[in-house]
């Protein structure tokens, strides 16, 4: 059962593009994606680890930054950017860790978006680096050639490919958490942290380890956001309203599941995006909303409402099975 | 210095009012910045609309945030408080971007100004210029926070709230209506943070996401005095509009909000009940 729903899924996300191929459709499912990536980043932390950061937006923006000035400084081809994008993110995570996970619950939630705030001006003002609030912005991307044809970058259908290897990628980087150690490190140390270290945990080494993890989601992300969109300034990528939109794609999907991301994205990016199409402004009226009922109604998120609904359909088949 | 002592009075206000509100719920309310931009938009629209002054229609605005902050928790908030601290930060976070985004959709995302007839000349009383809007906002805003203060320690109200945030169960078996209490306060942190909004307008741009960096800066002076805290948030806020101020002097004009969080970053991590050390951790 698990397996089919695995492969019927890495179908549809193969097919997708080409049974829709309108550009707003691609589109959407590239943002989807995208956000998908984000949320399963902040999931790591936020979700198995419980630590609430508001300023995973660094992570995004470093990852944006460090593949735009790799390519147009240095002429790093972006598909090695992207990678070393992620990198760059886990380097900068390492202080950002070692400093503000000394504080706990909200203060560390309050420390986080302090961080962020200071590397946005600190990217807003060093101009030589990242041109100040002018951004950067690339026209053309180099030519890259698979199986002897071209690819055209004209198309989104080739970025749909690459975020979607990501956020495969994202998805099995969240398998591996939840399955291994790592992961009852976090949830133990979630739950209590004083009873977690008194148990021999290191819960120092195993949250720095979750935020590195999450920021190279995060950094990856960032990089494919700026070779998408070719422009990158420091209020679209380091703000604190990107944070908070990783958030809520996590927490209305569902914390602590691996496909809760996947299905908060599309939920959340689907209606903001249908909304902006009509209104402009304002899409993101949907996720404070949805945000606010999914903490009142389903502290479970999405997902994990619909798992349990899932499970009992499914055990209820079994008894019937047994009865007849 | 002096413009940083009158901005730091209108932070601090805010602060007060995000600190009554943690001390006695342990709600740490990120939709507060917003509380504070709906009342930048009310005085605007009182000027535009109805030809009122800013300085008369908060007279009008106090006990209308009073109201909307007591709904708001009674419908909103209330069941979600013994969820955890973690919980209502994020809900109060979706709140925020709610009410954000539903301003930046009705009035759309323009840089508003307040003009007022009597802005123009600044007032030089010891030789040092001083906006006169500012100088106006700055009395009232001494004003709203001594009233409060005397409301707190003189009443029995205020002596209920007081109770209430430092032990809340000891309060209520001495016979104070706690969940009251939760309500009347949660409206005096909205009725504040609208109060500073109306009085910051004049000086000030007016745009629907104002509230993200406001209640940015509210942390700081909150975290300053320790969360909690009356005094110390009043303190966190004039200390933070002098360091901005001279920060621009001295350091960059750039970096002046960011000297503020790293400030914050070291008491958070230094001292943790704050500069004052009188919250409780």
């Amino acid at each position: 059962m698990k397996k089919i729903a695995i492969i019927v899924g890495l179908i549809i996300l193969g097919i997708a593009p080409i049974v829709f191929p309108s550009p707003f459709f691609v589109h959407l499912m590239i943002m989807v994606l995208m956000w998908t990536v984000l949320g399963a980043a902040w999931n790591i932390l936020g979700g198995f680890a419980g630590q609430v950061s508001f300023g995973h937006a660094t992570f995004l923006g470093a990852g944006a930054y460090t593949t735009m000035i790799l390519y147009l400084k240095l002429g790093v081809d972006p598909w090695y950017g992207i990678i070393l994008g992620g990198i760059v993110a886990v380097l900068i995570s390492l202080p950002i860790g070692l400093i503000c996970f000394r504080l706990r619950g909200p203060y560390f939630a309050l420390s986080t978006l302090a961080v962020a705030e200071i590397i946005r001006l600190v990217a807003l003002n060093w101009e030589s680096l990242t041109n100040g609030p002018v951004g950067l912005l690339i026209t053309t991307l180099p030519q890259v050639s698979l199986g002897g044809s071209p690819i055209n970058w004209e198309s989104k259908t080739p970025f749909y490919y690459i975020i979607a290897v990501i956020a495969l990628g994202a998805i099995v980087m969240t398998l591996f958490v939840a399955r291994t150690r790592l992961g009852a490190y976090l949830l133990a140390l979630r739950e209590d942290i004083d009873s977690a270290e008194s148990i021999g945990i290191n819960t120092l080494q195993t949250r720095v380890v979750a935020l590195a993890l999450s920021a190279f989601l995060a950094g990856t992300a960032g990089g494919f956001y700026a070779m998408y969109f070719r422009y990158v300034d420091p209020d679209a990528v380091f703000s604190i309203g990107l944070s908070v939109e990783m958030v809520f794609i996590a927490v209305v999907g569902g914390l602590t599941t691996v496909v809760g991301p996947l299905v908060g994205a599309m939920f959340l990016v689907t209606l903001g995006e249908s909304f902006r199409e009509h209104f402009l402004v304002g899409h993101l009226i949907f996720y404070g909303f949805f945000m606010m009922l999914a903490i009142r109604y389903m502290p479970d998120g999405v997902w994990g409402r619909l798992s349990v609904l899932i499970k009992k359909i499914y055990t209820k088949k079994g008894t019937n099975h047994g009865a007849a | 210095m002096v413009s940083g002592i009158l901005t730091g009075s209108l932070y601090a206000m805010i602060g007060v009012g995000l600190t009554v509100i943690f001390g006695v719920m342990r709600i740490i309310n990120m939709a507060h910045g917003d509380m504070v931009m709906l009342g930048m938009y009310s005085s605007f629209w009182a000027l535009t609309l109805w030809k009122v002054d800013p300085f008369v229609s908060i007279i009008l605005w106090v006990p209308a945030a009073f109201l909307v902050g007591m709904l708001a928790y009674r419908f909103l908030l209330k069941k979600i408080v013994p969820a955890g601290e973690l919980n209502t930060l994020l809900y109060t976070a979706g709140l925020s971007l709610l009410v954000s985004n539903l301003a930046l959709f009705i009035w759309t995302g323009d840089y508003r100004t307040i003009k007022l007839d009597y802005a123009v000349m600044p007032l030089r009383p010891f030789g040092i210029a001083v906006p006169i809007p500012l100088a106006i906002a700055f009395g009232m805003a001494i004003l709203i926070t001594v009233a409060l203060y005397w409301f707190l320690v003189r009443t029995d109200t205020g002596r209920a709230i007081r109770a209430t945030s430092q032990e809340p169960v000891a309060a209520a078996l001495m016979g104070v209506n706690a969940a009251q209490m939760e309500m009347v306060t949660f409206g005096l942190g909205t009725a504040l943070a609208c109060g500073a909004g109306v009085l910051l307008a004049p000086s000030l741009y007016l745009y629907p996401t104002v509230g993200e960096i406001l209640v940015a800066k509210c942390f700081v002076i909150v975290v300053l005095g320790g969360l909690g805290s009356v005094q110390g948030a009043i303190a966190g806020g004039l200390l933070l509009g002098v360091v901005e101020s001279l920060g621009a002097v001295y350091v960059s004009v750039p970096y002046k909000d960011a000297i503020g969080f790293v400030i914050f970053l070291l008491v958070l991590l230094f001292r943790p009940s704050g500069l004052f050390g009188v919250g409780k951790s």
